[in-house]
């Protein structure tokens, strides 16, 4: 209840990405993001801006999320542009074609983040695990335990909002005894962390003990009746769009 | 029929766990376990759906001795460690999709047991954003989805309010007359209503076994069940010994008649006068967060004091607020005159390991009297002193903490706490999961506490146990104060539960008959 919302996190709602079937939503990310690596500028680019902006406005997303997810980044992504636009190798300067190719890439980045948030932030992460489970299926017959990687896939998604439940409250406890977490230098506020890793990952293990005990109480072995049926006129409609669309980017 | 006979289990092969066990659980019975942490009970019950197989002896379920775990579900006491899903559905659905039924049947089974436990409604939220009894509720529908013939309840009701326990016990109670066998581990002398044998482990034997009328009426086998200071079974106890046959369910006005209010209010009854200094101020005009808002939160809070309210109500968000570790967005809370900081108020939760994380218990001890930049000397002697009090023993002070048992820890937790002698003390839950041995002890800490004049905040679902100890009892509901009422009045007045929100606990609803019984007479 305490646990704050994280950017991207899947949000309930019946929006027409959130009916989508998750097997439909994962090819048509899958090649959204191919494409949007593949395409030139201008045109292909600004065509897959305008798919992405149909695909926030299909699942009500903001594009101000979008911008949040990127702020953990954003050094990095302002030093890759600035690395690019600023020459000290042979006759140091400024380039300007350099300071494009920096943006363009940023461009490219920030697009891939919003297909993926609008994907993340209207399937719920089991419709994710078993719409995995289903594509990957052909690998199955390689020996790729495909129910177990989807089921890790879920159970690391149900940890998400626990662990930061967690480090919430042990952050509570150890300011209770008079520990200063968010002061002093890096280095102070890195041992600071430490702390809290120390009591997190030991509670973390033990819980993980408890769940495991507790999947196999529920006969859990491995393999599960999937769960999705076949696809509906409405899901392949949207495949055969997004893949239209995208080939006209990568054309064009 | 559950059948164990002459079972005995061991973990490491020297010391036993369970010694020659031999019990049994007919279908449509509910059979009570007790007994004090560590006696084997949750040994036991992993016996009985086989995910551990005993050393010697034997354990059947309807004459098989492999698939347990089919016939028998296993519901524990924290639903945060039984859900594997984060969506209601998926979750209730999970056990089903073990066990290669068709997709159809999957979804049939787990509608049928979302509605046996009332939250079809439930059924496309998010498991991470219900309350705990909600959760209770969805790990008991997943484990019903498998239509088990026989269950374990492991403290089910440990981390619930009163009116969440009624719920799940109502539930159990439609299983066990439609031909399910139970097995219920509880801690709580209310589950010995409508209960048809009740078992009590000691050291990992069968201590004792009878008819729930025979054991409330045994001072031997209340003690062995850990019972021994328990109200509540203490006086349905007396009623017993009086003639009361005890009914399907909790019932205090059947209990109350055979009972005199002085049997009640004069239990060698602790109340603190209400004459202290200091007090524990609040004047939060407002803190608002992503998932809580509170207002106009005034309070004087001295002596023991506890706050109840539903879950959301805004509990936690007012013990981080008293300990200092929130800040309002406008007021302050004052203590002796001077605003709060965090480290100038104890603030201890219900889980220890949160709260520890130093390499030896003697340096976790120490760490927030080093914080607060004191002399080596005086961290020793503040350490000694807090270790003798809590009753962590020398020898353990240069262990790591993570590898004391669970009572070690949290005394370990509560030393560090009280060695650096804070103005006053938040507890958050700290009594869920805990046996009727532990309980007593921490209450005889925070009484402690409260009587060497600091004031002292609870948190707690589970007023019942603390009512008589307390000064004053704060209701919240939604974000504000309902009422600060004296716990004395608050300890004969179930409407102030109401009002809040809440399901007033069983010895209030007793007092309160035995009150208007008087007024009658």
């Amino acid at each position: 209840m305490l646990s704050p919302r994280i950017p991207g996190a899947y949000a309930p709602g019946s929006t027409l990405l959130h009916r989508l079937d998750p097997r439909a939503k994962l090819v048509m990310l899958l090649v959204a993001t191919v494409a949007t690596f593949a395409v030139s500028p201008p045109w292909g680019l600004l065509v897959m801006a305008a798919g992405l902006a149909a695909a926030l406005v299909a699942s009500k997303t903001s594009p101000a999320t979008v911008l949040m997810c990127l702020r953990p980044a954003a050094l990095i992504l302002a030093l890759s542009v600035a690395s690019n636009a600023i020459v000290l190798v042979g006759q140091p300067g400024f380039s300007p074609e350099g300071l494009v190719r920096g943006v363009l890439v940023v461009c490219r980045i920030a697009l891939v983040v919003g297909f993926a948030l609008s994907f993340s932030s209207t399937t719920p992460p089991p419709a994710i695990a078993d719409g995995l489970a289903a594509l990957l299926a052909p690998l199955r017959r390689v020996g790729v335990p495909v129910g177990a990687v989807a089921m890790s896939a879920s159970v690391a998604l149900r940890f998400i909002p626990l662990t930061a439940e967690e480090v919430d409250r042990i952050r509570c406890a150890q300011r209770a005894r008079g520990a200063r977490l968010d002061e002093g230098g890096p280095l102070r506020r890195l041992r600071g962390w430490g702390q809290v890793l120390v009591p997190l990952v030991v509670g973390l293990f033990r819980r993980a003990d408890e769940l495991a005990s507790a999947m196999v109480d529920r006969c859990y072995a491995g393999e599960q009746t999937a769960l999705l049926g076949p696809l509906a006129p409405r899901d392949l409609v949207a495949i055969i769009v997004a893949v239209a669309w995208t080939v006209v980017a990568v054309l064009l | 029929m559950i059948e164990v006979r002459d079972a005995s289990f061991s973990y490491d092969g020297a010391a036993s766990a369970l010694d020659h066990v031999s019990l049994c659980v007919a279908p449509g019975e509910r059979v009570v376990l007790l007994g004090t942490n560590g006696s084997g009970k949750s040994t036991l019950s992993r016996l009985l759906n086989g995910s551990l197989a005993p050393t010697s002896g034997s354990v059947r379920v309807d004459g098989r001795a492999d698939g347990l775990a089919r016939l028998v579900g296993y519901v524990r006491q924290d639903p945060r460690n039984q859900i594997v899903s984060s969506v209601v559905l998926d979750e209730v659905a999970f056990g089903p999709r073990n066990i290669g039924l068709s997709r159809e049947e999957v979804f049939a089974h787990a509608d049928e047991a979302l509605s046996a436990c009332g939250i079809m409604e439930l059924r496309d939220r998010a498991t991470s954003e219900l309350s705990g009894g909600q959760q209770q509720l969805v790990a008991l529908a997943g484990v019903l989805a498998m239509r088990p013939r026989y269950l374990v309840l492991d403290e089910v009701g440990a981390h619930l309010d009163a009116a969440a326990r009624g719920r799940v016990s109502e539930i159990v109670e439609r299983l066990v007359a439609s031909g399910v066998g139970v097995l219920e581990i509880a801690h709580d002398p209310l589950a010995l209503f409508g209960a048809a044998r009740a078992i009590v482990l000691d050291a990992g034997r069968v201590a004792w076994q009878g008819s729930p009328q025979e054991l409330l009426t045994s001072d031997e086998a209340r003690s062995l069940a850990g019972f021994g200071e328990d109200v509540v079974a203490r006086f349905v106890g007396v009623a017993v010994q009086r003639g009361l046959a005890l009914g399907a369910r909790p019932d205090p006005r059947a209990v109350a008649s055979y009972l005199a209010r002085e049997d009640v209010c004069c239990g060698g009854q602790y109340l603190i006068t209400p004459h202290f200094r200091p007090f524990l101020t609040s004047k939060v005009a407002l803190v608002r967060g992503p998932h809580f808002c509170l207002k106009d939160i005034s309070l004087d809070l001295g002596g023991l004091t506890l706050v109840l309210g539903p879950s959301g109500s805004g509990k936690t968000t007012l013990a981080r607020l008293l300990a200092g570790v929130m800040e309002p967005d406008a007021g302050e809370i004052v203590l002796d005159g001077r605003p709060v900081r965090a480290g100038g108020v104890g603030l201890a939760f219900q889980r220890p390991g949160d709260q520890l994380f130093c390499e030896t218990v003697y340096d976790d001890i120490a760490y927030g009297l080093r914080a607060q930049g004191a002399s080596e000397r005086r961290v020793e002697a503040a350490v000694c002193a807090a270790a003798a009090r809590l009753g962590v023993e020398e020898r353990l002070f240069g262990r790591s903490p993570f590898d004391l048992s669970g009572g070690q820890m949290r005394r370990v937790a509560l030393a560090g706490v009280v060695a650096c002698n804070p103005g006053a003390y938040v507890f958050d839950e700290p009594t869920a999961g805990l046996d009727g041995a532990s309980r007593a002890e921490l209450r005889r800490l925070i009484c402690d506490l409260a009587e060497s004049g600091a004031p002292v905040v609870l948190v707690t679902h589970d007023a019942g146990e603390w009512l008589e100890d307390a000064t004053s009892v704060v209701f919240l509901r939604d974000g504000a104060v309902v009422q600060q009422a004296e716990a004395r009045v608050a300890s004969e007045s179930p409407e102030l539960f109401s009002a809040a929100g809440l399901e007033a606990p069983f010895m209030v609803r007793l007092r309160s008959e035995l009150v208007r019984g008087e007024e009658h007479a």
